[in-house]
């Protein structure tokens, strides 16, 4: 035993013999970890220098390890030129990854139960260190990977880097796309206010109006015929492990078929256009992964990184968290969240209305109101929730995967597809115009003394009532046509602010939350809209540092004669904060 | 200069000022929490004050004030003061209401005071969802913190703020329209209905009360009959109604002036 030892002991080196054995011990420990380059490298890596051993050992990387076989060795110069790609799958990807980490803190905290969830939210705001700003840097992440997605997958449109060998990327793109939907989608509900509960609920609503599977689908998704306990948790699964997963598979699946498959495309012009030699041959050049690409992936992730930062501490982007959910009361203006307004625009067109509008008019011709034809009655027939709801969103998607079997248009070139490139940009406005429908203000007629108050202070949200200041806030009855706005407060109303410290004369905010009462109101009853108009404003002391407004408007309606009254109450604190 | 070194110039500029933001962000964020959680507590009451609004005040007046007979004020001193030790409660007085709120009240633990519609209706019903009732738990929570809040002013009886104003715009000259006011600030909403301000049924609807009041024997005219229900209510026991339930003390608390509007107001709801 002993004298093995000491052999083996005796058989170790010294010297500059010892030091060599070392620095090759750690030389190849550097090797496995890098999975292929040795510490001179690494140097000659992060100094910019070409490769110090033949074959290239940066490439080895690249067959060696598991996570950057995903990537190519090397890209074609001019397929990673700033407005070729517009790195915006790389963003997707950026923003992706934020998700991923951020969402893991969050549901350190989250509790998906329906009792618990909005208080869990509450919590992680008022008492996880940073949790705000975990809470804003997912939200925020979602909503630029979302628009990211969108823009990505109209650049890949417009270059025509569909066709072709690129058919398969594009077709996992699409069920990106989907992927990412249906994750902010069940991302939306988890707050558990009434601004996700709703805007979920129309949404998925939309299953229940499906033929025979209908009430089942909506069943399964929502785990009862309304959402709650179980739909919160179907919801929740979905969004933090299987949509995950999904994601990730998908997004490897696309990154590989990009990066090893068949490289990103280059620019049209190189490929196919006139582009000029030397531009060709520098388009050609190669760039390599590691360390080019690497380091440039890198600078874009410390951009990103900054920009969510500053943008949440300089306020520019705050989660928005409303009143907890409350399955008996529909909000006035339920809203769907920006990037799925094309949808809500969309389920407000009425295929029905439109075709008997068409039609109608020529049925209601002698000659067929002689043959004993009927007016069309389509609405039993053409249910507006299905049709918009149900059948024109898959079938977009369909069209979405089917563009490059319908597309067989070999030129990439813009020039050489003008169909196309219109096509796309037609499908830009119609996306845009959706959008605008699905505003809440869209084709929904909500009573002008309802709309007045609503845009005053609305149920959900801030609205300029409740930016008031609480010392501006001053006790009495004020008539709508009789109080002069002006004369609320003279200039010899003086406050120091709670909130700032500062002296502040005069009750400007009051002011213009009476004036934008008044106007709305009055405007309302020239119109017509109002007759006999009697509206109030009156503020209260109800407790201590606690003040109730009561806006008060009765009216007669026109029809009946009768006198109606619409009346809301609003409680404000002095401590409430005055910003979203 | 290379692009790459430029990149990684910049790169690493920007990771530094993102860890800049982020200690400022950390160094700032136990004010940020603390204000939270004022501007938090600060929307629970505002949030209270609806829920209680919406639910209570029928029976605890509009204002919290009690209603004489029907339910106790939550903003009198005694209520601070007194309440937890009457009871034996030993948690802090928003855990009593939170309780007391959840589960309601079978029967009064004050009987005299409070006798409600005879035996099988609670005197105060359970309101949380979890026995039936419809509210939820953060509701509950709120609603408390919003009595509680009261304790400052009950400290302070005279504080001036303690005396709201008025809760309609009225034309003060208009002994009707002051009279539909004093008919809602003293309660009696929370007993009587009438038809566009209340549906309360512990006592008779008030809605042709001047015509009933004037065939009422043994009383001089229907004013006669109206004021002496109102100031000595056992005179008369209506069918169907118990004695003692309408607060017999209506006599000492309503002004001169306020009686006389009252009976204005009563006396325009005659029978169609
Ligand atoms: C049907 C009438 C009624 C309604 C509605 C009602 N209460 Fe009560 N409440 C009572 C009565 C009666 C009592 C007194 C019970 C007793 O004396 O034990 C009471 C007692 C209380 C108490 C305890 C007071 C004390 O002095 O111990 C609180 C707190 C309370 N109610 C809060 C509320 C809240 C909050 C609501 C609205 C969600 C509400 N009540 C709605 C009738 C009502
Ligand atoms: C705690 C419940 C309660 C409150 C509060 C209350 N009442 Fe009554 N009231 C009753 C009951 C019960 C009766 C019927 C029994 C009786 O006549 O004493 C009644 C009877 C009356 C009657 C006679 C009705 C008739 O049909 O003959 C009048 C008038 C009346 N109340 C007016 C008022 C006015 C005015 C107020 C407010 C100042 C008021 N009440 C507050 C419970 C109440
Ligand atoms: C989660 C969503 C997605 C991620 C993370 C993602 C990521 C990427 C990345 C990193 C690239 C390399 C080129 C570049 O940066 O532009 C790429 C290329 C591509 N993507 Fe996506 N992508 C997503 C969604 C989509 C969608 C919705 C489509 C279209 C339906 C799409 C179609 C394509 C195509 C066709 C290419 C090849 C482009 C070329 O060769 O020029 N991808 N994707």
């Amino acid at each position: 035993m002993i004298s093995s030892l000491r052999q083996r002991l005796r058989s170790i080196p010294r010297g500059p013999e010892l030091r060599k054995m070392i620095w090759e011990m750690i030389d190849n420990r550097v090797r496995i970890i890098t999975a292929g380059l040795s510490m001179k490298e690494l140097r000659a890596v992060l100094r910019g220098d070409p490769p110090t051993e033949k074959p290239n050992p940066r490439y080895k990387v690249i067959t060696t390890s598991f996570i950057a076989h995903l990537r190519p060795r090397y890209y074609p110069l001019g397929a990673t030129w700033f407005t070729h790609t517009f790195r915006l799958g790389w963003m997707t990807t950026f923003f992706f990854v934020v998700e991923v980490l951020t969402g893991l803190i969050l549901m350190v905290y989250y509790i998906p139960f329906p009792d618990q969830a909005y208080g869990s939210i509450l919590e992680i705001e008022s008492n996880v260190f940073l949790g705000e700003l975990f809470r804003d840097l997912h939200r925020l992440g979602a909503e630029a990977m979302v628009l990211f997605t969108w823009l990505h997958l109209f650049r890949t449109y417009f270059t025509g880097s569909y066709k072709g060998a690129r058919t398969f990327t594009w077709l996992t793109g699409v069920a990106l796309l989907a992927i990412t939907a249906w994750l902010s989608f069940t991302g939306y509900l988890l707050t558990w206010d009434q601004l996700g509960y709703w805007a979920i609920t129309v949404g998925s609503s939309m299953a229940e109006s499906g033929p025979v599977l209908g009430p089942a689908m909506n069943l399964v998704l929502r785990g009862a015929p309304d959402i709650g306990t179980g739909g919160l948790l179907r919801f929740y699964l979905n969004h933090v492990i299987l949509f995950p997963l999904i994601a990730i598979l998908v997004i490897s699946i696309h990154y590989y078929k990009v990066s090893r498959e068949h490289g990103i495309s280059l620019p049209a012009d190189i490929e196919e256009g006139n582009a000029s030699d030397q531009r060709k041959k520098e388009a050609n050049r190669r760039i390599d992964l590691i360390p080019d690409l690497l380091s440039h992936e890198l600078f874009l992730t410390s951009i990103g990184i900054l920009a969510l930062l500053a943008i949440v501490y300089f306020d520019w982007f705050n989660s928005p968290l409303e009143t907890h959910a409350n399955p008996q009361a529909t909000p006035l203006d339920t809203k769907a969240p920006w990037y799925f307004w094309w949808l809500q625009g969309l389920l407000k067109i009425d295929p029905a209305k439109i075709l008997e509008n068409l039609i109608n008019p020529i049925l209601a011709a002698p000659l067929f109101v002689n043959m004993g034809i009927k007016p069309l009655e389509l609405s039993l027939l053409l249910n507006s929730k299905f049709i918009m709801g149900l059948v024109v969103p898959p079938v977009v998607v369909g069209l979405l995967f089917a563009i490059p079997y319908i597309d067989r248009n070999p030129a990439r070139l813009a020039r050489k597809r003008p169909f196309a490139i219109l096509w796309g940009i037609a499908w830009v406005f119609i996306l845009l115009a959706l959008s605008y429908m699905g505003l809440p203000e869209y084709g929904i007629e909500t009573p002008p003394a309802t709309r007045v108050i609503q845009d005053l202070a609305p149920e959900e949200g801030m609205g300029i009532l409740r930016e008031t200041p609480y010392e501006e806030l001053i006790p009495g009855i004020y008539t709508v046509g009789e109080t002069n706005p002006e004369e609320i407060c003279g200039s010899d109303f003086t406050y120091t602010s709670s909130q700032t410290g500062e002296q502040v004369i005069g009750c400007a905010h009051l002011v213009e939350v009476f004036t934008e009462y008044s106007e709305g109101l009055l405007a309302a009853e020239e119109d017509g809209l109002l007759p006999d108009l009697h509206a109030i404003m009156l503020i209260e002391r109800y407790g201590p540092d606690l003040k109730r407004v009561g806006l008060d408007v009765s009216w007669t309606d026109e029809a009946t004669g009768e006198t109606k009254t619409y009346t809301k109450h609003y409680f404000l604190h002095a401590e409430r904060s005055l910003e979203e | 200069m290379k692009r790459i070194h430029l990149e990684i110039a910049l790169g690493t500029l920007f990771v530094i000022a993102s860890a800049v933001l982020l200690i400022i962000m950390a160094s700032e964020e136990p004010a940020r929490l603390a204000r939270f959680e004022v501007e938090q507590r600060a929307e629970q009451i505002e949030f209270g004050a609806l829920v209680f609004e919406t639910n209570c005040t029928n029976c605890h007046g509009s204002h919290a004030q009690g209603i004489p007979g029907k339910a106790p004020c939550l903003k009198c001193p005694e209520f601070f003061s007194d309440r937890l030790g009457e009871v034996g409660w030993g948690g802090s007085l928003e855990d009593y209401v939170v309780s007391v709120v959840t589960t309601g009240r079978q029967v009064s633990t004050r009987p005299a005071l409070y006798q409600g519609e005879g035996t099988g209706v609670p005197v105060m019903p359970t309101w949380s969802d979890q026995f039936g009732g419809p509210l939820r738990e953060d509701q509950i929570r709120a609603v408390a913190a919003f009595i509680v809040n009261f304790e400052s002013w009950a400290a302070e009886p005279e504080a001036p703020e303690a005396y709201p104003t008025p809760l309609f715009s009225v034309d003060v000259n208009d002994p009707i329209a002051v009279g539909r006011v004093a008919f809602v600030q003293y309660g009696c909403v929370g007993c009587h209905t009438v038809e566009g301000l209340s549906t309360a049924t512990t006592g008779p609807v008030m809605n042709g009360i001047a015509t009933r009041a004037a065939i009422r024997e043994g009383y001089e005219s229907a004013e006669d009959y109206i004021l002496t229900s109102i100031q000595n209510p056992g005179d008369y026991v209506v069918e169907g109604f118990n004695d003692g339930v309408m607060p017999i003390n209506f006599g000492e608390i309503i002004s001169e002036e306020d009686l006389t509007n009252l009976l204005a107001f009563l006396m325009t709801l005659t029978e169609e």
